[in-house]
């Protein structure tokens, strides 16, 4: 009887883990960790005269590279050059504040998109993983169902869109549906989108997809303003809104736990001159819990888990980080969700693994087959008396 | 079946007569009122025309990436005791001595050497303005002959360029300042310290994107000539050699080596021409002495050929940065009579009551302006409608307009004539700032001018009326025009009461024909303003002839050639009924058409014009008609007529209008051929409006009058 009913818990253990694995797609970003952390900045204004959104784009770029996200994790796209541009006083260098103590175009500055790169299509290719087969890793955004992302923009917007290289928009539609997309494709376990620019709070209309944490600088019908003028160089450096979160950044380091609600909460409209919106409704968490860093750095656990690739020889080293390199987002996405049903142990293998552990523990093997062979002879009985 | 019986009773009604359009409908009742319609829009063309201060807006910078005043001036005492060097150097030549001029040279072009900048030579020829009736709109002087100019004609400009260090070098800003090498004049070297302390500084910086090219133009032959000659050979390069050969010549003949001399300075002085890319903007920098000033004061001149004017923006940089930065007051020019005028102070206070009244009825009405500002505003909006009218440009920058190239003169005037250096200095730093801000205002520029006005009348340096609210005024002077020759043409065209039968009838269907004896007549009239209009170019070739002799054969050649057509073109059949009508319906479509033409070449001629043809036109009508009736209505329509002809004979006109600005006492006949003379030489559309437009309107217009019927 036991191996009846042995036979019977796995017909059900079956059912329960396919329904599982097909519950898997809904429920993956709740049960996944985080993992790993990703940013997408974005300068999308061509023009000298718009130093300042370049400017604000490098210094957010050095913020989060201090606070911990490795360069090959950054897509930084800028659509103009402007430590180059000639009128630029200080050739090759770029300032966010005029007393100059910081260059924020130095030495390890990777720029992956530039110039007349930064197209709609290809912001959306980035955040959606669509490119041609040509595009190198770097330029991808290879983030999985465990990653945070960070996507800040800023450029010159709208009421509901933003102007990318002074001749095409993205829009707030176009926005939810990549990110729509990403969702669907488990490309991010959470997303925070920032956004500077006027009128900001309108791009964020349409967003949908639950995860997705969005803070503008101004709202419908406000102007994002620049900081301060730098009268050495002749323009305007730096925005209020990313003015004041990098004030807010550079109190902190790596290690601090200043939560969410603390950055979101250090805006202060009358410095900004326009009012910081938050969008928290498609955010599970809550904000005072979540450090900055979940988002603006990577502080990353190692976590020991068996290795992914079996060919490999050094099996059994003791720890091993999850920093894994696939071939492409899809893959990768794949063997992530292997590797998260093996974490959160399938009822399935638990019970096929106690089974074989109770087979172990039968010593005699043949008596087993033969009861089954006499247990048989009932049921063919029963069932032939059955059938007549 | 139901389809056939309906057409049946369509059949069966009696035709349905179609209602015209509501347009044809408008049209019609609009000529069948044409005089209750002509009366409304031409005084409310007027009227409009007299509103234009008020409607005035303030100006602003249009154009993001200029970004005035956003960075700090870079300029030290040390370009500015530099720059005073120069001019002492400058100055303490003899200019007694024949190769002063030379010396000079030499000394500006080792200055210019020394910061490292390219150096060049410009010889040119002055040409005298000749009038050529075929180049009227023609790229300016291409045409011209190097050949027949003599050796003592030449003028050398000296030219200093500085390469951008990080740009590809494809546009350009110009600086010129006009000086002259004989001579020795304290203001011309003030501005030539202004330029070099401007220009040394440019060359050490390195936020250049546009190259900066400084040209010291030779004014001995006149501001305009250099300007024009040096823009003519950057931007028409010759190919054969003679030309270059011919100056070379010339030189060598004069003892004046100067092209083949060892360089001392730090880069070598060469002898070809030097170019950079096009040009972005240029400034012409003035200083001149005047008395009496409260404060130092900024002129600005943008008038080019024909009325063109350079972009507002550039206008609006330097408004900005001279007020809000420099603290210098900015004028642009204006006729002082009109603040005389008393007539125009009591419209101007009409115009403030009006502007309170409605003020005090709904606070969103802002539309009053206080008395003065409306008068300041009237005079320079009157005198910015006439320079745009003469189509003369008011300084050397018009040369760079025939080339699209944006431009204005700066005329700075100190004060006083500074003895103290300190005070000088900072006349100078002020100055140069000025013109350093401009430049890197200029430089930000990612394209060229577009953003802002290119049409506009100035009533003040910051405040002007756009051709959105212009055009109304001129729009509504013209618009009776084709409504009352069309009802001219209607009633001279009607069938007579007492011809009804058939035959007549028929008849009527080949009236419409009549038109065109009149348009005949009119044409010869045109024609004959063309043969007007091209007398001077025959006259001004006699020797040794005052203006006034020429003015007067002028004026004989063409009444005699009129009376000629008058005799060849004379009908010998009686006059008939409704023939001053056509005739008067023609002329008037023709003044419409010309008008028009006109707007779009030259507006402010074309409203001046308008001004004067429109009531003239619309009110002309046959003496003996009136003097039939011999009512009061008739006898004041005589005296506007007689009067309204009078002052539209051109020259009349002119001696007018000269007499009101500055007094009647010294008139001279010959003033008119100088003024005229001016006009063709600038190639100004003027002239070909005044000939071919005005003229013969004129005539017809005193043929309508004395028309026998």
């Amino acid at each position: 009887m036991a191996a009846s009913s042995a036979v019977v818990a796995i017909l059900a253990s079956i059912w329960l883990c396919s329904s599982i694995a097909a519950d898997a797609s809904g429920s993956s970003s709740e049960t996944t960790m985080h993992t790993n952390n990703w940013a997408v900045l974005v300068c999308t204004s061509r023009f000298w005269f718009n130093y300042r959104h370049m400017a604000n784009t490098l210094s957010l770029y050095r913020t989060v590279k201090r606070l911990g996200i490795p360069d090959e994790r950054i897509i930084l796209m800028l659509a103009d050059d402007m430590a180059c541009n000639s009128r630029n006083k200080y050739p090759a260098q770029v300032f966010n504040n005029e007393n100059h103590w910081l260059n924020l175009y130095g030495d390890n500055v990777e720029v992956d998109y530039r110039g007349y790169e930064v197209t709609v299509e290809n912001f959306l290719r980035v955040l959606t993983g669509r490119h041609e087969s040509a595009v190198p890793r770097s330029k991808r955004l290879l983030s999985d169902e465990g990653s945070h992302i960070l996507l800040y923009m800023t450029g010159h917007g709208g009421d509901e869109f933003l102007k990318f290289q002074d001749s095409e928009e993205l829009q707030s539609h176009d926005l939810a549906d990549a990110v729509k997309q990403m969702k669907e494709k488990h490309r991010f376990k959470e997303l925070l989108i920032m956004v500077d620019t006027c009128q900001a709070a309108t791009l964020f209309n349409q967003l949908h997809s639950p995860g997705v944490l969005a803070i503008a600088s101004s709202m419908k019908g406000e102007n994002s303003y620049s900081h301060h003028l730098d009268s050495d160089v002749g323009v305007s450096v730096v925005d209020r809104f990313t003015f004041y979160t990098l004030a807010f950044f550079e109190r902190l380091n790596m290690y601090d736990n200043a939560s969410l609600s603390r950055l979101f909460n250090s805006y202060d409209p009358n410095l900004l001159m326009s009012n910081a919106y938050y969008r928290t409704d498609l955010y599970q968490r809550n904000l005072q819990e979540v450090p900055v860093t979940n988002f603006f750095g990577s502080v990353m656990e190692t976590v020991h888990t068996d290795s992914a690739y079996r060919a490999f020889p050094q099996k059994n080293t003791p720890r091993e980080t999850r920093i894994r390199t696939g071939k492409t987002a899809e893959d990768d996405s794949r063997r992530s969700i292997l590797t998260d049903m093996t974490k959160a142990e399938c009822p399935f293998t638990r019970i096929v693994s106690s089974l074989e552990s109770k087979m172990e523990t039968v010593g005699n093997l043949d008596s087993l087959v033969n009861y089954g062979l006499v247990m048989i002879l009932p049921v063919l009985v029963v069932s032939v008396w059955l059938s007549t | 079946m139901a389809k056939v019986e309906k057409k049946e009773v369509a059949a069966a009604t009696p035709p349905w007569k179609p209602k015209p359009r509501p347009i044809v409908r408008l049209g019609i009742v609009l000529i069948s009122h044409s005089l209750l319609v002509s009366v409304v829009c031409c005084t409310a063309g007027i009227v409009a025309l007299f509103l234009l201060p008020m409607l005035a807006k303030n100006t602003y910078i249009s154009e993001n990436a200029l970004m005035p005043g956003s960075a700090s001036s870079m300029l030290s005492n040390h370009d500015i005791s530099e720059a005073e060097r120069l001019a002492k150097d400058l100055t303490s030549l003899n200019s007694g001595a024949a190769d002063a001029g030379i010396e000079r040279r030499r000394v500006l072009a080792k200055y210019l050497s020394d910061l490292g900048v390219e150096v060049g030579y410009h010889k040119f020829q002055s040409h005298q303005n000749q009038f050529h009736p075929l180049h009227f709109f023609s790229s300016p002087d291409s045409g011209l002959s190097q050949e027949n100019g003599s050796c003592s004609s030449y003028g050398i400009n000296v030219v200093g360029i500085i390469r951008a260090p990080q740009a590809d070098g494809k546009e350009a800003i110009v600086l010129v300042t006009p000086f002259n090498f004989r001579k020795n004049s304290s203001s011309e070297a003030l501005s030539i310290s202004i330029g070099y302390a401007v220009f040394s500084l440019l060359s050490r910086v390195s936020w250049l994107a546009k190259d900066i090219i400084w040209l010291v133009a030779d004014s001995q032959y006149g501001e305009y000539a250099s300007v024009a000659s040096w823009l003519r050979d950057y931007h028409i390069p010759v190919f054969s050699a003679s030309s270059s050969h011919n100056a070379d010549s010339c030189f060598e003949g004069n003892n004046i080596n100067l092209l083949r001399e060892e360089s001392p300075g730090r880069t070598e002085i060469s002898s070809g021409f030097r170019r950079a890319g096009t040009m972005a903007a240029a400034l012409v920098l003035k200083v001149t002495d005047v008395k009496g000033q409260l404060e130092d004061t900024l002129s600005v001149y943008a008038e080019a050929s024909n009325g063109q004017m350079p972009n507002l923006d550039l206008i609006n940089v330097v408004n900005y940065l001279a007020v809000h930065r420099q603290g210098l007051r900015v004028k642009v020019e204006k006729f002082l009579s009109v603040l005389t005028w008393e007539w125009i102070w009591m419209l101007g206070d009409t115009l403030n009551f009006i502007g309170k009244v409605a003020g005090s009825l709904n606070p969103e009405w802002k539309f009053g302006i206080s008395t003065p500002d409306y008068v300041e505003g009237t005079a320079t909006l009157a005198s910015s409608l006439y320079r745009q009218a003469l189509g003369i440009p008011t300084g050397p920058h018009g040369a760079f307009r025939d080339f699209q190239v944006d431009a204005i003169t700066l005329e700075i005037s100190p004060k006083v004539v500074y003895t103290n250096q300190g005070r000088r200095n900072e006349f100078i730093l002020r100055s140069a700032r000025l013109i350093e801000g401009v430049v890197r205002s200029v430089n930000n520029l990612l394209e060229k001018f577009h953003q802002s006005f290119f049409l506009y009348l100035l009533t003040s340096p910051a405040k002007f009326v756009s051709v959105g609210v212009y055009m109304i005024g001129f729009a509504l002077l013209v618009a009776p025009l084709p409504l009352v020759a069309a009802s001219l043409y209607v009633d001279a065209n009607k069938p007579e009461p007492s011809s009804q039968d058939p035959k007549q009838k028929l008849q009527i269907n080949f009236k419409p024909w009549k038109w065109l004896s009149a348009a005949k007549q009119v044409f010869t009239v045109h024609a004959w303003g063309v043969f007007v209009s091209l007398l001077p170019y025959f006259i001004s070739q006699i020797p040794n002839s005052t203006p006034a002799a020429h003015s007067i054969i002028w004026f004989s050649l063409s009444t005699f050639g009129l009376l000629v057509l008058y005799l060849i073109t004379k009908s010998p059949s009686k006059p008939q009924k409704g023939k001053w009508e056509n005739l008067k319906s023609v002329t008037i479509s023709a003044v419409f058409i010309g008008l028009l033409l006109m707007s779009v070449v030259n507006f402010a001629t074309a409203q001046i014009g308008a001004l004067v043809l429109v009531p003239a036109c619309l009110l002309a009508q046959p003496l003996k008609l009136d003097i039939r009736t011999a009512s009061l209505k008739s006898f004041l329509r005589i005296a506007t007529n007689v009067f309204i002809s009078f002052v539209a004979f051109p020259p009349a006109g002119f001696f007018i209008l000269k007499g009101v600005n500055e007094g009647f006492g010294n008139m001279d006949v010959g003033e008119f051929w100088t003024w005229l003379e001016s006009l063709w030489a600038w190639n100004s559309a003027t002239y070909i409006y005044i000939g071919m437009v005005h003229l013969p309107c004129w005539v017809l217009c005193l043929q309508i009058l004395l028309h026998s019927c």
